[in-house]
């Protein structure tokens, strides 16, 4: 088996892998450990040119303060709250109810409507930003969050209908039969029998789509302006001033906007990984 | 003293009861929505803009004033998206070509009847800023000036003086760089820094009409007065005078050269003393200079940066945005709103007061009485958005590989012949 387990391998080589891996993760964070030492900096360590050192001074309070009192932050949280759960709902009832339909049902140009699902993944989403950009400001739904929720279920409902589809097409096909059989209406047997059965890809999809949709920041800034409407991706950009960026602020700022995928990751990582495998298998 | 005080009360009562006459029409009017669009993003422009709405709303009781604050850089992707699809009743942006793009295709209303306003008489000084075409496009509300930020500490221990001409500039900056420090530091990262040394060395080599033709595309780049300017940047490259690896900084992130020292000075706009004294420059380390003469011929100029109010033309209540540009600039407001606790720079009403500040007041009075030439916006304002960029390109590269300067300028003027056709 290629890469040959680490229990299976030499004690030097498992020593030095144990010390190794401390270091290569370190490296690999130093970024983001930057950031959040720099959240607890004073503004005046950057003018002063103390970017890895040790902060002169301790901010933590009077910045994260900031951060939640003094700026619109708090608002660009609960804006990408309410875009991100009714996108995640939306996505989740639609893909599931389509993955019934394409693997399900024997019909003629299954194939074909199941490639469009496919097909739409292909396609790049820059090249969409101006038509989407007048289709919803044609539709009044410019610079709101209902605008962003509908396009954001509307794009990933593809990828959703893709993993639903093969997850539902890998169930034993026997229980539908059985079912039908037994003379259940179909939309009973889609209730009671499939989606029970589906609670696994369902919880990996709503955590696949949760990180998505919060970590959106281009479609945030192509359809939203301001902060009634704009979520916390594009809500940091605010800490840069006229002149120059407060970037101990920004960095407060990243931390609180990171918390809530991460944490989402920690909590729900069995089935994090089940949803990036999921898809791959069939 | 009360007598004094009653007097000027009484002047200034009278003055009030002429100006409400004057205004009486539009006060009882003024209704509806007055929606305004603002890229005044950080803490303090924010709570200025805040405060500006909340007394021109005290003013106007009957007026429903929406004030939308956007982050700065965003707005100037997004100005282009609002105002055509969803435009609001004042918005702010920039003066000079800055404005061109809009004003061309007729985004911004011409306001030409609002700076009849007598009122207005007393904005003289940023008139030209605002005018495109022979018509005014919106107003201006606050400037600031540029110029050059010294260790006063380090002149004096090396016992320099302010220079006053090109070769004291050499001279000092030679002992400088024997002392072991830099002359100037700068970060070239985003450009516009470099942009800021061309101005300058422009106009001081062939003068402010030169230099707004230049930017104006009415003279060539292959001109000989370009060259010479390129020269003069020369000599002070050739000698080291500016921090080595500049094109890797931002220009925050070149301020800490000047904070530990290693760089004696800085060719920055006033917005560079906040985090300067902050980092711990107090005024005993830290002054200021005019940039100094190169060419005796030609009168100095300076750069002055203007922030504006306009009035899109998809404006929906036209008659109240007006009034509140008005109140914008009226003399009291613009003392207000550029004093030390607010924007900290300088009023654009000539009737108001400077704040109590050392950089303030030495750049209002280098503006005011030391800038016969003319005030220039800033490179990237007064040329064509695509020059200035083509153009501040190769500033960086020639900072660099002086070496390349005619491929350079083969490079700017083809750019010109393009874009400026």
């Amino acid at each position: 088996m290629f890469p040959t387990p680490i229990e299976k391998s030499s004690r030097t080589w498992q020593l030095s892998y144990q010390a190794l891996l401390p270091a290569a993760l370190v490296l690999w964070l130093l970024p983001l450990i930057a950031v959040a030492v720099f959240s607890i900096k004073p503004d005046a360590d950057f003018t002063t040119g103390n970017y890895w050192g040790l902060p002169t001074s301790f901010e933590f309070v009077n910045n994260y303060g900031k951060v939640f009192f003094q700026s619109d932050m708090p608002r660009y949280l609960m804006n990408s709250v309410l875009i991100t759960v009714p996108t995640m709902i939306g996505c989740v009832v639609l893909s599931s109810m389509t993955g019934f339909a394409l693997g399900v049902y024997k019909f003629r140009s299954n194939i074909w409507i199941f490639f469009m699902f496919v097909a739409g993944n292909f396609v790049p989403f820059q090249i969409l930003m101006v038509p989407v950009r007048d289709l919803t400001l044609d539709m009044g739904l410019y610079n709101t969050k209902t605008g962003l929720v509908f396009f954001h279920i509307a794009f990933q409902t593809g990828f959703c209908t893709l993993f639903m589809r093969n997850f539902i097409k890998a169930l034993p096909f026997d229980l539908i039969e059985v079912a039908r059989v037994e003379g259940v209406a179909e939309w009973k047997i889609f209730w009671h029998v499939v989606l029970p059965l589906m609670k696994p890809a369902l919880a990996a999809m709503a955590v696949l789509i949760f990180t998505f949709i919060w970590n959106d920041y281009f479609w945030a800034v192509v359809l939203t302006q301001g902060a009634e409407s704009q979520p916390v991706t594009a809500g940091i950009t605010s800490f840069n001033a006229q002149y120059r960026a407060a970037y101990h602020l920004m960095s407060a700022g990243s931390i609180v906007a990171a918390l809530p995928p991460v944490a989402m990751f920690f909590l729900m990582q069995k089935h994090f990984i089940a949803g990036l495998t999921l898809g791959a298998v069939k | 003293m009360f007598h004094k005080t009653k007097s000027v009360l009484a002047t200034l009562a009278a003055t009030a009861a002429l100006t409400t006459g004057a205004f009486a029409g539009s006060h009882a009017k003024l209704s509806g929505d007055l929606v305004i669009f603002s890229d005044m993003s950080n803490p303090a422009p924010r709570a200025v803009m805040e405060g500006m709405v909340e007394r021109f709303g005290e003013m106007h009781p009957d007026l429903n004033i929406e004030l939308t604050v956007i982050d700065r850089e965003a707005y100037k992707t997004q100005i282009r998206n609002f105002l055509t699809a969803n435009a609001p009743d004042v918005a702010n942006w920039y003066a000079a070509n800055r404005m061109r793009p809009y004003v061309d295709a007729g985004l911004f209303e011409d306001i030409s009847d609002v700076w009849e306003d007598p009122e207005l008489a007393d904005l003289a000084s940023t008139k030209g800023a605002m005018t495109l075409d022979g018509k005014q496009w919106g107003v201006p509300y606050t400037y600031y000036q540029w110029g050059v930020y010294y260790r006063k500490d380090i002149y004096e221990e090396l016992g320099l003086n302010e220079p006053a001409t090109f070769e004291e500039m050499k001279s000092n900056c030679q002992t400088i760089l024997d002392s072991g420090r830099k002359c100037y530091t700068i970060g070239t990262k985003f450009l516009w820094t470099a942009g800021g040394w061309f101005d300058y060395l422009n106009m001081r080599t062939n003068g402010y009409d030169y230099h707004a033709k230049l930017t104006g595309g009415e003279i060539p780049w292959t001109d000989e007065g370009v060259a010479k300017t390129f020269a003069n940047w020369r000599e002070l490259i050739d000698m080291g005078a500016f921090i080595d690896n500049h094109t890797a900084y931002s220009w925050q992130e070149s301020l800490p050269f000047i904070v530990s020292g290693e760089a004696a000075a800085i060719l920055k706009g006033n917005f560079a003393v906040p985090p300067l004294r902050e980092a711990g420059l107090d005024d005993s380390k830290l002054d200021f200079y005019q940039f100094p003469s190169i060419n005796p011929d030609v009168e100095l100029a300076e750069d002055a940066p203007t922030d504006t109010f306009h009035i899109p033309s998809g404006a929906k209540n036209k008659e109240a945005a007006k009034a509140f540009l008005k109140f914008v600039v009226s003399a009291e407001n613009q003392t207000l709103i550029n004093n030390g606790d607010n924007l900290g720079q300088l009023p654009v009403n000539a009737k108001s007061s400077v704040d109590d500040d050392k950089f303030l007041k030495e750049g209002f009075e280098m503006l005011s009485s030391n800038s016969p030439g003319g005030v220039a916006q800033f490179f990237d304002r007064d040329a064509p958005a695509e020059m200035a960029k083509v153009a501040m390109e190769g500033f960086q590269e020639f900072m660099v590989k002086p070496d390349n300067l005619d491929k350079i300028i083969d490079r700017l003027d083809r750019a010109a012949q393009r874009i400026y056709k």
